[in-house]
């Protein structure tokens, strides 16, 4: 259907710019002072709406021709046909309306002269045409670049729900598969702790899923994930994992988003603690400054280790993630100097308001 | 004792970075009194000099570990032995392990597992079936390509050289002599292996005896109609070959 009449303000526009159209043509017959103003009024407003009709059916050959994919030259072609066919109609029908109105005696004086002004009228009507036809092809981009737009946000919106979806459910089979490793050769030599190290890992599980289905938490529960992380990769471990935490109590009560600073911990044993033969310890603190929320984690690596498959890709996701949730809000720095990988992770900070 | 049983003997390594894994391996081993566990590893610097030093014949092998990878170890020591796999979960090791129709245990892994795989490698112990072990290791090893750092074993000692601190390698009979910071690391190996191995645009071979780290080339010099030199930073003279000068044109 014609968009104008889809959406009516778009009409209402369209007759309005049609209506000082017809005034202009008023003021045309009636300047020479030959008709009156009223008279030359009821001759040109009438015609000028029905050409406003007859434009509308420019709408149809610009959306069969596109202005992109259509040579040029054809284009003209075709609408100097179609305006001049639009335009023959229409002075038919003001000679037409001519006649009517003289026959009704209002209009005498204007008989003669509107043959001798039908070629003029013919031009404007021309113009008139193309003008319509401008427009038209104006409001087909217009709509097509809103559609494309509206499209391309909602493409990006499922890609980022998608992958948000996809990082919460992320867990390191490596973890998992060595964990349980862990508890199959504590169950015989130490049934406690074997017991013990299931209930961390279900414990783990439970909460990931719990929290990973919620919006936000508060900085508190993710810690509390943490530590259980913690505990079970010592067991696996032993000594050569050590975590010193510094959280303040303000900061305990801030929003993040669930599971952001796990795969971070993650990555600090993984990428740093896991190559030193005699481990090390990660340093965690976050404080609250402002209206900022300042997370740091800091963990020593191995200078020898092979440089590129470092932290890389677990520290996409997060910068993704963040990006998506924040947009230039947040930010994640990192630093990496011979033996140490530091990481600085800035969001607004905000508490929950209930 | 019968010559055959002495032969299936079984001397053993067990070498993982987690404690609780080694010592369920050991827990399965202790039904089977023919096999000798004759040391314990942590980490890929003690595998390497306990291979080195003691001579296994089977080992129980992690692939992730501190310093040194599974494959890397193997990669670094010299013989024949029969070796085990143990891995909790590593997508690109498992498909080579699979194309080559190499036997691994999965972390967490059963009793009837454990037995089928000692078995396997038993079977394999030398003077038995061979493994293609050089081609897992190269096709598990395929994804760290190009290298970023090269080992070197001395003894029992390894060496991690970073590629950067390469000044250039030569060619001398079975070896290649890796030059860096004023040493020379000796390895096992063909340069052209060494080559293909390295990053095409910052090492070229710029003669059939030499690699060169195109960083460390101060000039060229024509030394005699179609043979040049190159000049290193540190004044050290490498001779180019026509096409070695080629490649170099090509990069510079």
């Amino acid at each position: 259907m014609h968009p104008f009449f889809v959406r009516r303000e778009r009409l209402v526009i369209y007759l309005a710019a049609w209506l000082i159209i017809g005034l202009l043509l008023t003021a045309l017959v009636a300047l020479p002072g030959e008709v009156d103003w009223l008279l030359a009024l009821v001759f040109a407003l009438p015609l000028s709406l029905f050409y406003a009709f007859v434009c509308l059916s420019a709408w149809y050959l610009c959306r069969a021709f596109p202005f992109q994919k259509t040579d040029i030259q054809k284009l003209l072609l075709l609408y100097a046909i179609a305006a001049s066919i639009s335009s023959s109609i229409w002075i038919l029908l003001a000679q037409g309306w001519t006649l009517l109105l003289s026959q009704l005696a209002i209009f005498e004086t204007a008989r003669a002269r509107s043959v001798g002004e039908a070629r003029l009228l013919f031009g404007i009507g021309v113009i008139l045409y193309f003008l319509s036809v401008a427009v038209h092809y104006l409001i087909t981009t217009f709509e097509a670049s809103r559609e494309a737009e509206r499209r391309s946000l909602e493409l990006k919106l499922h890609a980022q729900e998608a992958e948000l979806k996809a990082l919460r459910a992320q867990i390191d089979p490596h973890f998992l598969f060595n964990s349980l490793n862990s508890i199959s050769a504590l169950t015989l030599q130490n049934p406690e702790a074997a017991r013990r190290m299931t209930l961390l890992l279900s414990d783990f599980l439970r909460k990931s899923l719990r929290f990973g289905a919620r919006e936000q938490i508060t900085l508190q529960e993710e810690l509390s994930l943490i530590q259980h992380f913690f505990e079970i990769e010592q067991v696996r471990f032993g000594q050569r994992l050590q975590i010193r935490q510094l959280v303040d109590v303000p900061s305990a009560n801030c929003l993040v988003p669930p599971l952001l600073l796990q795969p971070l911990v993650e990555n600090a044993i993984s990428h740093g603690i896991a190559h030193l033969i005699e481990g090390g310890t990660i340093f965690l603190s976050a404080g609250n400054r402002g209206s900022r929320l300042n997370i740091h984690i800091e963990n020593p690596i191995d200078p020898d280790r092979p440089k590129s498959r470092g932290n890389g890709l677990g520290l996409d996701n997060s910068r993704k993630r963040l990006r998506t949730l924040y947009g230039s809000e947040a930010r994640l720095e990192t630093t990496l100097t011979e033996s140490s990988f530091e990481l600085d992770l800035s969001l607004p900070a905000s508490v929950k308001t209930e | 004792m019968k010559p055959d049983q002495r032969s299936t003997r079984v001397r053993a390594i067990i070498v993982d970075d987690e404690a609780l894994a080694r010592s369920i391996v050991r827990e399965h081993l202790t039904t089977h009194p023919e096999v000798e566990i004759i040391a314990e590893c942590g980490n890929g610097f003690e595998a390497v000099k306990a291979i080195t030093e003691l001579k296994p014949n089977l080992l129980f092998l992690d692939i992730q570990m501190p310093k040194l990878s599974g494959f890397e170890v193997l990669e670094l020591v010299e013989g024949d032995r029969a070796v085990i796999f143990v891995t909790a979960y590593d997508q690109y090791a498992l498909k080579a392990f699979e194309v080559h129709a190499v036997d691994y245990l999965l972390k967490p892994f059963t009793q009837e597992r454990f037995e089928d795989a000692l078995r396997l490698a038993k079977e394999r112990i030398p003077g038995g079936k061979p493994i293609p072990l050089r081609s897992v290791v190269e096709a598990a090893r395929a994804r760290e390509l190009p290298l970023e750092r090269l080992l070197v074993r001395d003894g029992s000692k390894v060496h991690v050289v970073p590629v950067e601190k390469v000044d250039y390698v030569e060619a001398q009979d079975d070896y290649v002599a890796i030059k860096t910071e004023g040493r020379t690391h000796l390895k096992q190996q063909r340069l052209s292996e060494l080559e293909s191995a390295l990053d095409a645009k910052r090492f070229v071979r710029i003669h059939r005896s030499y690699i060169l780290n195109v960083d460390r080339l101060a000039r060229i010099e024509l030394y005699a109609k179609d043979s040049r030199v190159a000049i290193l930073k540190d004044g050290t003279k490498l001779q180019v070959s026509r096409s070695g000068y080629e490649k170099l044109k090509g990069l510079l």
